[in-house]
């Protein structure tokens, strides 16, 4: 068995709580997006989601994710329920520097945050205890699966070659992918002339951004699994590719609309968050402003597109994320070298121009599976407790409707 | 790719240079008027 490496162990465990974090950030960045009547109800959502699929994931979301494979490379066995035989002691698997059950905690949050980022979709309109039985479908159903295919060693993806540094399909597309799904199940919003209204918050989002900023850090750098120079090249990555998308995000918006958009630097930033995970140990910083620069005009793009096609995709979930995730798998395929990561892949402008293509059929396969299981659950769920809150609650507000509490006194 | 990268970021340069001083329009109205929560009596 191999022996622990402090150093590792500290960073894995502090990139843990950086994650951790970015679900409170998360909230806040929502928060700040929708109507003040239903600020509290869209926070907790995210916060909510934390407890819920911390237990969950204990209890049988990481053995089905990462548990020893059934065979087929398409889900996890039950060897790990409630983490039995998962202990302080190294995997021989994964992250064999640390203890297992650091990995298991890392990848927790993962789990946690990415079915957080489809509250967006249907925010201000959706019934609580239906969003808790999804939540607990979504992440046994869809994320867990999609990210033993991406992530474990016998998962049908990893062995195709799929690159995805942390997170580019397994989170972010799939999420987005989800989003969409469910806000055209759940309808529009009643009584908005456009699918959109005015944040009620600027500063909260911003905060919320800077939040998730910051825990980003943990997200891909802590993807190296150790304290080492690939944490350092993704650490570098991932702030470039997000200052990069921020001021472009920016500067589209400027031309467009004629003004520096504050709330178009946060979400830009996000863009380029989203799009550097799946690449971040794979390519050189030069390639991570190009993340940047491509997914700030491409995102910018498809937040315009989904408002004229009038899907109430409420806080542009599958515009950011869907979207923004795809980009940076399919980037991940122009730039990745082994130059940066001896255990990767090269991409196209390597020479490798297979390894687009392997990144197109892990993008397909994903967006698919995610789009299917998700609209199957929302039926599901829809049967036995409907989704959508009745109009007068939703003309009152989620806050008081849903959670008999109002954010604000004045 | 190092070259693309520092051409991309002058473009950036020279559209900060010529981007408007003032919104294209007034803000649009997008949603209609909704009553808003009220706190309970304490």
């Amino acid at each position: 068995m191999a022996e622990i490496n402090t150093g590792d162990t500290a960073w894995i465990l502090m990139s843990a709580a950086l994650v951790m974090l970015m679900t409170p950030g998360l909230a806040l960045f929502y928060g700040g997006l929708v109507r003040r009547k239903n600020v509290l109800s869209t926070i907790m959502h995210s916060f909510f989601i934390l407890g819920l699929v911390s237990v969950t994931w204990v209890l049988w979301g990481y053995t089905l994710a990462f548990g020893p494979d059934t065979g087929l490379g398409i889900i996890g066995g039950l060897d790990w329920l409630a983490l039995e035989g998962v202990t302080g002691e190294p995997s021989d698997v994964y992250a064999t520097t640390i203890p297992h059950l650091a990995f298991m905690a890392f990848q927790m949050m993962f789990a946690i945050i990415t079915p957080a980022l489809i509250t967006g979709a249907f925010a201000e309109r959706k019934r609580f205890k239906a969003f808790v039985l999804f939540a607990v479908a979504w992440s046994t159903l869809v994320y867990a699966p999609i990210a033993h295919w991406v992530w474990s060693p016998d998962g049908w993806l990893f062995s195709l070659g799929v690159l995805d540094f942390a997170g580019g399909t397994v989170v972010h597309l799939s999420s987005g992918i989800a989003a969409l799904v469910a806000a055209l199940f759940i309808g529009r919003r009643t009584g908005l002339i456009q699918p959109a209204t005015e944040p009620h918050d600027v500063p909260m989002t911003v905060l919320g951004a800077g939040l998730l900023w910051f825990g980003w850090f943990g997200f891909n750098a802590g993807s190296a699994l150790g304290a080492n120079g690939l944490a350092a090249t993704a650490f570098v990555t991932t702030n470039t590719a997000a200052a990069m998308a921020a001021i472009t995000w920016v500067t589209i918006s400027w031309l467009h609309k004629g003004t520096p958009s504050v709330l178009g630097a946060a979400i830009g930033a996000v863009a380029g968050l989203v799009a550097i995970t799946p690449a971040a140990g794979f390519v050189t910083p030069a390639a991570s402003v190009l993340i940047g620069l491509g997914v700030g005009v491409v995102c910018y793009g498809a937040a315009q597109l989904r408002l004229r096609a009038r899907i109430d995709d409420a806080l542009d979930v599958f515009a950011v994320h869907g979207v923004g995730g795809a980009f940076g798998a399919l980037a991940t395929g122009v730039f990745a070298t082994t130059a940066v990561n001896a255990a990767a892949f090269d991409g196209l402008l390597a020479g490798n121009a297979g390894q687009l293509l392997t990144q197109v059929i892990g993008v397909v396969a994903v967006g698919a599976y995610s789009a299917v299981a998700t609209a199957s659950i929302l039926f599901v769920v829809n049967l036995v407790v409907p989704i959508r809150v009745p109009g007068p609650e939703e003309e009152t507000g989620l806050d008081l409707a849903q959670h008999g509490e109002v954010a604000y006194q004045v | 790719m190092v070259i693309a990268a520092l051409v991309s970021f002058a473009i950036l340069l020279v559209a900060w240079i010529i981007a408007p001083d003032r919104p294209r329009s007034a803000a649009a109205v997008v949603e209609t008027s909704m009553p808003e929560a009220q706190p309970a009596a304490a």
